[in-house]
């Protein structure tokens, strides 16, 4: 579903992000980790089509984000580390009018179910955004992915100053997605969460993809253990 | 298109909700129905005293009693501007020109009852009128609506979640001018049916019919004017590197274009192509009249004149003239007046369409400058309106002088005393009578105006949705 082929990002001779070869099925959440300036954002921004890559390319179910940016992101979902909504518009305006521009239509309930789904509370969802707070705005963003039925999920550190419930809430809330089928492309820097979220991990440094591991078959502290070792330079 | 009218719906509710917006719209609301109010107050006052004595110096005229007919035209009468119902929008330079004149022997006066003569500077500076509100606040508010259109969605977040559903700058950019331009209909619209309800109460229904043109090409003369300002901000908000850079810019332009502009090219204007002072113009056209008679006193120019009719008739006296010398000389020393009248109105006519040509250049840097030419064009209180009432009123003064010119020259020549005439030579004297030029005249003459704010406007539209398209994300 994501696929990076020799995928590279320089500004004015450095290298932001080396050749990048990566392929994430669908069912599958692949997890990047790395220090801040590892190229994590720099890969989404690329699968965005917010950057012009250098050399290489990056597809969306095999359509190519610079050729075919329209028809690339009508297939995903996006969640920054911090979901900004309209502060003047309720939660359920929001997702309208997020799900309209990504040309749905969807009635009051469906709208409602799928704030349910994404767990944001009813009475929550008729406020302005503005009473809302970063986990209530997260949820958001999942409904809007939900709604849009994304079959392509980038999200850049998305559990980010959340509270552990609000974490795990939003890390169930992925394995939901990944298992309706959509390929799930996450930076972060929570390791715990990588690996009780993640299928697949991989390892950022300088621009480099230093590793790509199974979370079935690392142990709970090998995660944090192989990360320093990378970390080192 | 459908993604443009999406974006514009929640940019409209969104400012709905927006204290700020709530606020500066009932401002600016306030303000331009008080304007209009008050401008609808002193359009009817204004007309009522231009009606009422405009028929007492008919009455007047026409009840002088017996007279000679030269005394008469010393008598003379006051001649007024008819105001076109838009004055109360824009008043123009109708409290700087004047909106009557007396019309009399001689004398191609200047005009009178120049309000803006008994205001202080502070009240010049500070008249509040619809074209004011028009022209400065209402672009002042779509700043406020739009600088951080883009900027801040930049800053907010929004942008990128936007981009990532595959939002085009352009959509965007048409969205949120629709949005803005929905927005301002919500004070503008209520405005606008109250300056229409206001011209219809200050005219009559035969004005009203006759304004139409004018109102229509005033209106989207102002709604290319916003919609210039709207593509403007759109396209800072999307190049400037912050919401606070991008209002900083936006209200230079403002000040420029609406405080400064004005300033400069009237200064440019006057040390380009000054004009005279009146005392210095006054003085020139005396200096010019003493070359001629004035038709009382026996110069040469009388006695040459007397010597050609005595040629002309083959007669040795003057007694035996077929025609009375006093009418000749009086129509002839008219005929002077209107040569020195015409030269040296027309010398400084040209001299303020010079300088009306400096602010036409300037207005292409400052769109206001030719929103005011437009504003004042369609309103009749421009100074090619001005002179074009003047002539008409010259005109009229000139008919009357010569009736009576001509009365004393073929019917005075057989009375042994004075000769007086009565009502019926008083009532040959048509009333006058004016018609404002109609809307293509003043489209004609504006065209350098709408040229500069039709431009502005398809540069604003051109340029927000270039910029949007070329916006950066992150």
């Amino acid at each position: 579903m994501l696929i990076a082929s020799g995928l590279s990002k320089s500004y004015a001779g450095k290298v932001a992000l080396h050749p990048l070869d990566l392929r994430i099925d669908p069912g599958e959440i692949f997890c990047l980790l790395g220090a801040n300036g590892a190229g994590k954002t720099t890969t989404i921004n690329l699968f965005l089509n917010f950057i012009a890559p250098s050399a290489g390319s990056a597809t969306i179910g095999g359509l190519d984000v610079t050729r075919e940016p329209l028809a690339s992101k009508r297939l995903l979902a996006y969640i920054p580390e911090q979901v900004m909504l309209y502060k003047n518009l309720t939660g359920v305006e929001n997702l309208e009018y997020f799900t309209s521009l990504a040309g749905g239509t969807h009635t009051a309930g469906e709208l409602a179910g799928f704030l349910d789904e994404a767990g944001l509370a009813r009475a929550d969802a008729g406020k302005r955004v503005g009473e809302y707070s970063k986990g209530m705005r997260q949820k958001v963003g999942i409904a809007i992915a939900i709604a849009k039925g994304a079959r392509a999920l980038l999200l850049d550190e998305p559990t980010s100053g959340l509270d552990p419930k609000a974490s795990n809430e939003f890390s169930a809330l992925l394995q939901k997605l990944s298992g309706s089928g959509a390929a799930i492309l996450m930076a972060t820097h929570d390791l715990f969460r990588a690996k009780e979220t993640g299928t697949r991990v991989g390892i950022m440094k300088h621009g480099h993809l230093m590793a790509t591991y199974a979370t079935s078959e690392l142990g709970r502290s090998d995660l944090e253990r192989i990360y320093l070792e990378h970390m080192h330079d | 298109m459908k993604m443009a009218l999406l974006i514009a719906r929640k940019e409209f509710t969104e400012m709905l909700r927006d204290g700020r917006f709530r606020g500066a719209g009932a401002i600016v609301f306030t303000l331009l129905a008080g304007a209009l109010l008050l401008g609808w107050q002193s359009h009817r006052e204004v007309s009522a005293q231009h009606r009422s004595a405009q028929e007492a110096t008919r009455a007047q005229w026409l009840k002088q009693g017996k007279k000679n007919p030269h005394s008469a035209a010393h008598y003379g009468v006051y001649a007024f501007k008819p105001q076109v119902p838009l004055t109360l929008v824009d008043p123009g330079t109708d409290p700087y020109t004047g909106v009557a004149v007396w019309l009399e022997a001689h004398k191609q006066n200047e005009f009178k009852y120049r309000p803006a003569q008994d205001a202080t500077a502070v009240q010049r500076f500070g008249e509040l009128t619809g074209a004011t509100v028009l022209q400065l606040l209402v672009p002042l508010l779509v700043i406020l609506l739009t600088f951080n259109a883009f900027s801040g969605e930049r800053e907010l977040g929004t942008l990128r979640q936007l981009y990532s559903l595959g939002v085009a700058g352009s959509e965007l950019a048409s969205g949120k001018a629709l949005g803005v331009a929905a927005a301002l209909g919500v004070w503008l619209a209520p405005a606008a049916i109250l300056g229409s309800v206001a011209i219809v109460a200050a005219s009559g229904q035969s004005e009203v019919v006759a304004s139409g043109p004018r109102v229509a090409w005033m209106a989207l003369s102002y709604l290319l004017y916003f919609g210039a300002f709207t593509g403007i901000s759109l396209a800072v908000s999307a190049w400037a590197p912050s919401s606070r850079a991008a209002l900083m810019i936006l209200l230079g332009f403002w000040m420029g274009n609406g405080l400064v502009a004005p300033r400069v090219a009237s200064d440019l204007a006057k040390s380009w192509r000054p004009s005279p002072s009146a005392f210095a113009f006054g003085q020139q056209m005396q200096t010019a009249l003493a070359k001629g008679s004035d038709g009382h006193d026996p110069g040469a120019r009388a006695k040459a004149l007397e010597a050609e009719l005595l040629r002309k008739y083959k007669v040795d006296r003057v007694e035996l003239l077929p025609v009375n010398l006093l009418g000749v000389r009086l129509q002839d020393s008219e005929n002077h007046g209107n040569e020195v009248f015409d030269q040296s109105y027309a010398a400084l006519w040209e001299n303020f369409a010079e300088q009306n040509r400096v602010h036409q250049v300037v207005a292409w840097a400052a769109p206001g400058l030719a929103m005011r030419s437009i504003s004042m064009g369609f309103a009749g209180t421009d100074f090619a309106q001005h002179t074009h009432f003047a002539k008409a009123a010259e005109d009229y003064r000139r008919m009357i002088q010569r009736t009576m010119n001509d009365e004393l020259t073929y019917r005075a020549t057989s009375t042994g005393g004075p000769y007086l005439a009565g009502e019926e030579l008083w009532n040959r004297v048509a009333p006058f009578t004016y018609t404002a030029p109609a809307a293509g005249w003043v489209a004609e003459r504006q065209a350098p105006s709408l040229g500069v704010v039709g431009l502005w406007f398809v540069a604003g539209v051109v340029t927000a949705g270039w910029s949007a398209r070329r916006m950066r994300v992150v």
